[in-house]
């Protein structure tokens, strides 16, 4: 496939702030003033073209689940906006959703007492797949997957299975945009490279699909995206390519993991290098 | 939209069928529930009482129909909240809301199952109440029970989608659930016909839907009452719908919204 860069993604000043549930005195006294919020996103903005790998990186609570949870739509943004192929979530709300697939949180988003094959093929449904295509979509993704356990029910899963479920359950559709939260958190080593080289050589370069990984593992985001934002306390403190992040430490030959501390130790300056697009 | 709606029923199907044990013993519930007014009927010594000659049946028939019919008016008024409060509780519903499912769609979809569990049930009462406590149905006028029975889930989903919309931004508590599943139930004619309340209550009483589904489809099931000669009740749950709907689908999809702003649909 013919895999032409083009802006796909595009988000502009995305703010999101989090609001404390009052205690209950406060409740019964009648006070529904709302508490002092937690912002979790602060201004955020970048884009993103077609057939490239976007790693998110940031510490624990810096708001990158945040970011991909606005991105899919189940959290909406206080201000600012996200197109997706120049359509927003406002007023194309089912179409964006036809184009993104989400794997995050895996172990909660499944039906337990159903088998993984009868999980991916009511979750397939509901992205409008008919039965046959479904069927081989499914084939096709457990042999590259090497899911030999899909008639067996979930609940009797290991991590790494459900992981490698809900991965799965991302791609069902095939989907333009792939919104992955710690893809390989539960996966052995061969089991994540395996994943890692099927995103960056069959998704983003054969099939020009866009990837989003929200990732700690440092290593594996170094080979396999194109480039990253930092995010720290919900503000992107950095974007670009590894050669322009070095340049922004003034570091050459950082490893990710020094920027990355180099960067997130609680945002002393806002420093930006490229675009991120 | 029907392609969803069969993934919805067949997801449910099997994780209910995966309780076997539940699943088998359900339909005794019914049976149990149906002996315990008949023995109370025994009790009073099975008389027409002058609160029950307009429907032309002894108590046992009245409370067998009506509980059966009660039932299946939960479907439309519990089905939605406790769905939704399901999928919150299995994190399932974030997962179901990032496809391209409208919400209509969904909510619909996800009551389905219930639906037809309801219909087995009222089959359940109907089919207990002929063979074993030999209850006449003969006069059931089929046609106006069918419409009371569409009308009925309409208008009382109407007020189920209003209860989903309640726990999608508070999680538990439900007003609706409470006022009209509890309130209703005393109140509508379930248990006894609403003749036996003080004139006030009474009065209450017409301000609920179940009031006018339940004096409708013992008249349409006993008397035989044809669609003109309950035209009242049949207006009167047609006008609770066509109010309740639209706004119930209203509320549903605002309580999304803010849950979405506040970021809080997978909490419970």
């Amino acid at each position: 496939m013919e895999n032409l860069s083009k802006e796909i993604l595009r988000l502009t000043g995305v703010t999101k702030d989090f609001y404390p549930v009052p205690p209950l005195s406060k409740a019964l006294a009648f006070n529904f003033k709302p508490g002092k919020p937690t912002r979790a996103l602060d201004d955020v903005s970048f884009s993103l073209e077609n057939g490239k790998i976007l790693g998110i990186l940031g510490p624990n609570g810096a708001g990158k689940t945040t970011l991909l949870k606005i991105l899919s739509g189940i959290v909406l943004p206080d201000k600012g906006t996200v197109t997706l192929k120049g359509m927003s979530f406002h007023s194309d709300g089912d179409r964006i959703r036809s184009l993104i697939g989400l794997s995050a949180y895996q172990e909660k988003s499944f039906y337990w007492r159903l088998t993984g094959r009868q999980n991916l093929e009511f979750f397939g449904a509901l992205y409008g797949l008919n039965r046959k295509s479904l069927l081989k979509r499914l084939d096709e993704l457990f042999a590259i997957f090497g899911v030999t356990y899909a008639e067996k029910r979930f609940d009797t899963y290991s991590a790494g299975m459900k992981q490698t479920i809900s991965i799965i359950r991302a791609l069902i559709h095939d989907p333009e945009v792939i919104l992955l939260d710690e893809p390989t958190k539960s996966l052995d080593y061969s089991s994540s490279l395996k994943l890692m080289t099927f995103l960056k050589d069959d998704l983003c370069k054969k099939n020009g699909k866009t990837i989003l990984i929200s990732t700690h593992q440092m290593n594996e985001a170094f080979e396999s995206a194109d480039k990253f934002i930092f995010i720290d306390l919900g503000k992107v403190v950095a974007s670009g390519t590894v050669p322009e992040l070095r340049q922004s430490i003034k570091k050459e030959n950082a490893s990710l993991g020094e920027i990355f501390i180099a960067l997130t130790s609680h945002s002393k300056s806002d420093t930006k290098c490229g675009t991120g697009s | 939209m029907i392609h969803k709606a069969v993934a919805f029923i067949k997801k449910d199907f099997l994780i209910e069928s995966s309780y076997k044990f539940a699943f088998v013993t359900r339909f005794l519930g019914v049976i149990i529930t149906i002996l315990g007014y008949f023995f109370i009927d025994r009790l009073f010594g099975s008389k027409m009482t002058p609160h029950l000659e307009a429907f032309g049946v002894t108590y046992f028939p009245y409370v067998l129909l009506s509980n059966a019919f009660f039932g299946y008016v939960g479907v439309g008024l519990s089905s939605f909240s406790q769905r939704i409060s399901n999928e919150q509780v299995d994190g399932t519903l974030e997962a179901v809301l990032v496809t391209p499912t409208k919400i209509t769609t969904m909510l619909v979809s996800m009551t389905l199952w219930n639906l037809i569990m309801a219909t087995i049930d009222i089959a359940v009462y109907v089919a207990a109440g002929i063979f074993i406590f030999g209850i006449d149905f003969s006069n059931c006028n089929i046609l106006s029970a069918m419409v009371i029975f569409l009308i009925t889930i309409l208008s009382f989903s109407g007020l189920g989608i209003l209860s989903a919309s309640f726990i999608i931004v508070f999680k538990r508590g439900n007003p609706i659930g409470w006022l009209i599943g509890g309130l209703e139930g005393l109140i509508g004619g379930v248990y006894f016909p609403i003749t036996v309340l003080p004139g006030w209550l009474q009065l209450i009483s017409y301000c609920f839907p179940i009031t006018y589904a339940i004096r409708a489809i013992e008249l349409a099931v006993y008397k035989g009452y044809g669609l003109d000669r309950l035209s009242f009740e049949i207006g009167m749950l047609i006008m609770l719908s066509i109010i309740i709907l639209p706004l119930s689908f209203i509320s549903f999809s605002r309580a999304l919204r803010k849950a979405r702003i506040e970021g809080t649909l997978s909490q419970y």
